[in-house]
């Protein structure tokens, strides 16, 4: 603490403690005399400066922090307080000041606030790095998925041409039973990358079109086609060996009504406890169609169904053929919807 | 009917043309780029055509459908990006995905040769993506 004569020419210091020394590092006897600008310099603020002049010459108490200077010229955080003291007449007769060094809390401020810009500067570099990286994975996926479309058509178009162009009967009815079975698997790619979720893929509208697309090519109206479908998503790893199950059942179905008077096909797909259900129920004469064909559709059907735990149970009723498939639901597929 | 085709995949558009005339059209050309694709729209007599979006030079095809919408020519787009195809579809009648079937396609080519004969009453198939204002009219 000091104290001040505010009588005597420019406000001198009349007395000064020990701390107060420690604190700036000047002796009594530099002290005493002068006026306390001694502790101002080159970065204290001016206006904080005017705020205290302006309370002396008022006469009124002042807390203020302000930057002063030591005798070494290194700076402190000074929060300083300074009080006229009046005499029994009201007249002020000295000013007494007291200081406080919180030069530590101003550096741990600074140190804060610097911490926290380098932070908002670390997140901004990240987030653009993160924005950058999805925006080029986005990019890619886009280019790899009509890369992958374009290559499952041009397969597609490499089997057709040579369809149409072969003269052997045996071998266009093969390029055609590969072609059906590209084209199931060119559906799963165009269905899992039109839907919002790239993830997830629909069994149910994915038959839903298959059958309407195979029978609508037919162009006969003596096959009956009806449908019992409800949403059945599946994880889009599994949506391949489905479109080939469906493929090959309703291939299967068509095929054998193809050779005499048509008949009726019913599809189902469908959740039932737990369990996600396909259903294939056709009127169809029983055929003997090419006994290669058949057995390649059973050796693709069992293979398909074994990658995804799928059961497959054909009865036959008479004149009706009809196949379930039944699939255990996971936890994953369980709550797809909520 | 006489159909242009506009496809920058040439396997993919000869294959195509082997299926329309098949199906009994003509047609009248393929192009692989825009300019190209203008020209033959300018120079030939057509009733239909097929757009590929992507081309030799970008994805120039909406521009090439707006082009033939001024010229009258119906049309639609076949492409593996139907998020390209503008709001108002450039006036095509709406697009085939890729990689379509061939039942897709067939089904697709009986539906757009009855609607360009006349017929309205027709039950699109899943395989033709229809344009907002001809599903709107229909």
């Amino acid at each position: 603490m000091i104290i001040t004569d505010p009588r005597q020419p420019d406000n001198p210091i009349i007395f000064s403690n020990s701390a107060f020394s420690d604190l700036t590092g000047y002796s009594q006897e530099e002290l005493i005399g002068r006026n306390c600008r001694l502790l101002q310099g080159a970065a204290t603020d001016m206006t904080v400066v005017q705020d205290i002049r302006e309370a002396v010459r008022s006469e009124l108490s002042i807390a203020v922090d302000i930057l002063n200077y030591r005798k070494d010229g290194t700076s402190f955080w000074n929060a300083l307080f300074i009080s006229p003291v009046r005499d029994q007449a009201g007249e002020v007769i000295y000013f007494f000041a007291s200081q406080l060094d919180f030069t530590h809390v101003m550096d741990r401020q600074s140190e804060l606030a610097a911490a926290r810009s380098a932070a908002e500067k670390e997140v901004v570099r990240r987030t653009k790095d993160l924005r950058d990286a999805l925006e080029a994975k986005t990019l890619l996926v886009h280019e790899v998925d009509h890369r992958v479309k374009n290559n499952l058509l041009t397969i597609a178009s490499i089997l057709k041409l040579q369809a149409r162009l072969t003269s052997d009967e045996t071998v266009r009815r093969t390029l055609r039973s590969v072609l059906d079975r590209v084209e199931a698997l060119s559906t799963v790619q165009r269905k899992l990358f039109t839907t919002a979720d790239v993830e997830r893929f629909d069994v149910a509208d994915f038959a839903r079109d298959l059958a309407t697309d195979v029978v609508g090519a037919l162009k006969r109206d003596d096959i009956e086609l009806s449908f019992t479908v409800s949403p059945v998503l599946v994880p889009a790893i599994k949506a391949s060996p489905l479109a080939l199950i469906l493929n090959e059942l309703v291939g299967d179905a068509v095929r054998r009504g193809l050779r005499d008077g048509g008949g009726k096909l019913h599809l189902c797909v469908e959740r039932l406890n737990g369990h996600f259900h396909i259903e294939v129920r056709d009127t169809m004469q029983q055929q003997d169609v090419s006994r290669e064909d058949q057995e390649f559709s059973r050796m693709i059907l069992a293979t398909c169904a074994r990658q995804v735990s799928a059961t497959i149970t054909r009865t036959q009723n008479g004149c009706e053929t009809v196949v379930d498939v039944e699939l255990p639901v996971d936890s994953i597929e369980e709550d797809w919807k909520s | 009917m006489n159909i242009l085709i506009v496809e920058d995949e040439a396997l993919l558009a000869l294959e195509l043309e082997s299926e329309l005339e098949a199906a009994g059209h003509t047609v009248v050309g393929q192009a692989m780029s825009s300019m190209q694709a203008k020209a033959l729209a300018d120079s030939e007599p057509m009733d239909f055509a097929f757009v590929d979006i992507q081309l030799l030079d970008g994805p120039s095809g909406i521009e090439v459908g707006y082009h033939l919408r001024e010229k009258g020519v119906p049309y639609v787009f076949v492409t593996g990006n139907l998020k390209r195809i503008p709001p108002d579809f450039a006036g095509a009648l709406g697009a085939i995905e890729k990689p379509y079937t061939m039942n897709g396609l067939e089904n697709a080519l009986a539906f757009i040769e009855r609607f360009v004969g006349g017929e309205r009453r027709d039950s699109v198939p899943p395989s033709l993506v229809l344009a907002p204002w001809l599903e709107a009219t229909l």
